[in-house]
């Protein structure tokens, strides 16, 4: 793991980012009809009728602040399809569970040759006692670049628990900012990145404890292949008062290839006293002993690999309970699942 | 339809076979017995094709072929199976699917049909009714969070689903309790086949009162020592593997 010679590798992104953001770019000027292929990816039965579609950042309708009640589901599909020149997009979504049980399913899907810079700020506001449910998958063409910011505000024993899933796009970057106001307020974040080819995937968590008896909890996954990037940066903070505060902050990845690389950055700041607060993070290769017991049953080498490789990521889903979204998140894995096409020695 | 002959390995620099030979038929079952440290484990490893075994002298030839030339899955699928000491858990893998991929891997290799999911979950639900093993631990992940009992029974159930014709059992009795016990034999002996051959490790005389074997071997310091009947493990178990060793020092003089 390179990152820990180089404690500012996650500020390449930095200049990554500017560099796209001085191209030309132009707004869509319509909604273009969408491919079915492209359509299949995100056209559940289960959500259609909760569903807005954003096509290279435009819908049909203007889209004011959300307001989500108790029971409610909402689907947000962003994609980006190919327009006669580069499109730039930028987008301010508010969000607000004031009571109740809500879920959010947010997914960024794209046809190969679009050409779009896509920028989303959602800012989240989770009432006191309300639950926000979120799962998040983005699936981008490698000509696709996407900046995601989410901004999320928790009320006294509100909580905000979240699955992400990011393969794909020439350039991802996604922003999780947390900030626990309310006493007892918690928030869980699970997720993945697959990083190949020359994809630059780059994830940022900030967790801040502002009150007491909060918990966060953020398990991350990431596999890179080929000459893949992944960042993964992880920071906690607890802030002084926020005493009884509990902070959880894993992350396993898997380098498939020498020249893939995943930075896994965890930084705690504690400013309070009584606080439990825990991380780790390890960045290694396929268990060998795994892999010769799948062998030794008959399964070929580069099947066997492709399983455990799924198997890693798949770890990611375990707190997706409904079975139609656990199903279309494990084949979008399956169909994205590097490919370990050189094996470390 | 096994044939090892005088072989040597050496593992991480150490030699740990030193001239071992044996020779298995189709029908047979075989006990491997011995002290620790003796190789036992080795030459399942070996046998298995892991890697990390070296092997600098001596020959394995399994159906007439090397053996030590083939991958592990070419090996499986030419009907070797290791039920290992220590399975290996694997979170996030499904061992309904695991299965699957396995058998029909080793089907096609044979260039047989590969079996269509309904004709796979009927075969499971035969061998799992036969080895009275609850379902439940199909839907769960490769040996993750199994008790040492479970992945003991687990690895049963892979022989009984993959029906190997040579299948070798690596300490499968260490650490099970008497019932656990029992039904590992059951296995073995519901699968005794005159095409099939076993070669049991074991460190006790235990299991050999339920599978009765045609032959036994003490291994000692990487090579069989003795050979016998079933009455050697009674032996065995009454004199030590002290007594082994006394009697090959007064062969020796």
């Amino acid at each position: 793991m390179n990152a820990a010679l180089d404690k500012e590798a996650w500020r390449y992104s930095e200049r990554a980012w500017n560099a796209l953001h001085a191209q030309e770019f132009v707004a869509a000027d319509a909604i273009a009809e969408l491919l079915e292929s492209l359509l299949e990816r995100f056209d559940w039965p289960e959500t259609r009728a909760h569903r807005i579609v954003f096509v290279n950042g435009e819908t049909a309708a203007a889209v004011p602040g959300i307001r989500l009640r108790n029971g409610e589901r909402l689907h947000l599909v962003f994609a980006s399809v190919p327009g006669a020149q580069p499109t730039r997009w930028s987008l301010d979504l508010p969000i607000t569970v004031d009571a109740g049980s809500a879920e959010i399913i947010e997914q960024h899907v794209g046809i190969g040759g679009a050409d779009t810079l896509g920028e989303l700020a959602s800012r989240v506001r989770v009432g006191a006692g309300a639950r926000l449910q979120v799962t998040t998958l983005s699936d981008l063409p490698d000509s696709v670049s996407l900046y995601r910011r989410e901004n999320i505000s928790l009320d006294a024993s509100g909580e905000y628990a979240s699955t992400h899933a990011l393969f794909g796009g020439r350039f991802q970057r996604f922003d999780l900012d947390v900030a626990m106001n309310g006493e007892q307020a918690s928030y869980a974040a699970r997720g993945m990145f697959a990083p190949r080819g020359r994809q630059h995937i780059d994830v940022h968590l900030k967790a801040v404890h502002a009150a007491r008896d909060s918990r966060s909890e953020v398990s991350w996954r990431g596999v890179a292949d080929q000459r893949g990037r992944g960042i993964l940066h992880g920071a906690i903070t607890v802030a002084a008062g926020a005493d009884g505060a509990d902070a959880q902050l894993q992350t396993k990845n898997l380098l498939l290839s020498p020249h893939a690389e995943i930075d896994a950055q965890p930084v705690l700041e504690i400013y309070a006293d009584e606080v439990k607060a825990a991380h780790g993070a390890t960045v290694g290769q396929l268990d060998e002993r795994a892999l010769f017991y799948l062998r030794s049953r008959g399964v070929p080498l580069a099947a066997a690999r492709n399983l455990l490789i799924a198997g890693f990521c798949r770890e990611a889903f375990a707190e997706v309970g409904d079975a139609v979204l656990r199903s279309r998140l494990e084949d979008v894995l399956a169909a994205r699942l590097p490919q370990a096409t050189e094996i470390p020695e | 339809m096994l044939k090892i002959d005088n072989l040597h390995v050496r593992v991480g620099g150490k030699e740990i076979l030193k001239g071992l030979t044996l020779a298995v038929k189709a029908g047979e079952v075989h006990a491997i017995m011995g002290p620790n440290g003796a190789g036992k484990s080795t030459l399942g490893n070996v046998l298995a094709g892991r890697e990390g075994y070296e092997v600098t002298q001596g020959s394995v030839v399994y159906k007439g072929k090397n053996l030590l030339e083939l991958e592990p899955e070419q090996r499986a699928a030419a009907g070797v199976f290791l039920a290992f000491q220590y399975p290996v858990e694997i979170p996030g893998v499904n061992n309904t699917y695991f299965l699957r991929a396995a058998l029909n891997a080793q089907r096609k290799a044979r260039a047989e049909p590969e079996l269509d999911s309904m004709q796979f979950l009927k075969s499971v639900r035969e061998k799992l009714r036969v080895l009275h093993i609850s379902d439940d631990l199909m839907n769960r992940a490769v040996n993750a969070g199994f008790s040492g009992g479970e992945k003991k029974r687990n690895e049963i159930f892979q022989m009984a689903l993959l029906e190997p014709k040579l299948a070798i059992l690596d300490e499968t009795d260490s650490g099970l309790d008497i019932d656990a016990l029992r039904m590992v034999a059951d296995g073995v002996n519901a699968m005794r086949d005159p095409q099939r051959a076993f070669v049991v490790i074991t460190h006790y005389q235990r299991l050999l009162d339920y599978i009765v074997p045609d032959f036994v071997h003490v291994m000692v310091d990487g090579r069989i020592v003795e050979s016998g009947d079933k009455s050697l493990a009674l032996k065995l178990e009454e004199h030590g593997y002290a007594w082994i060793a006394e009697r090959k020092l007064a062969g020796a003089a």
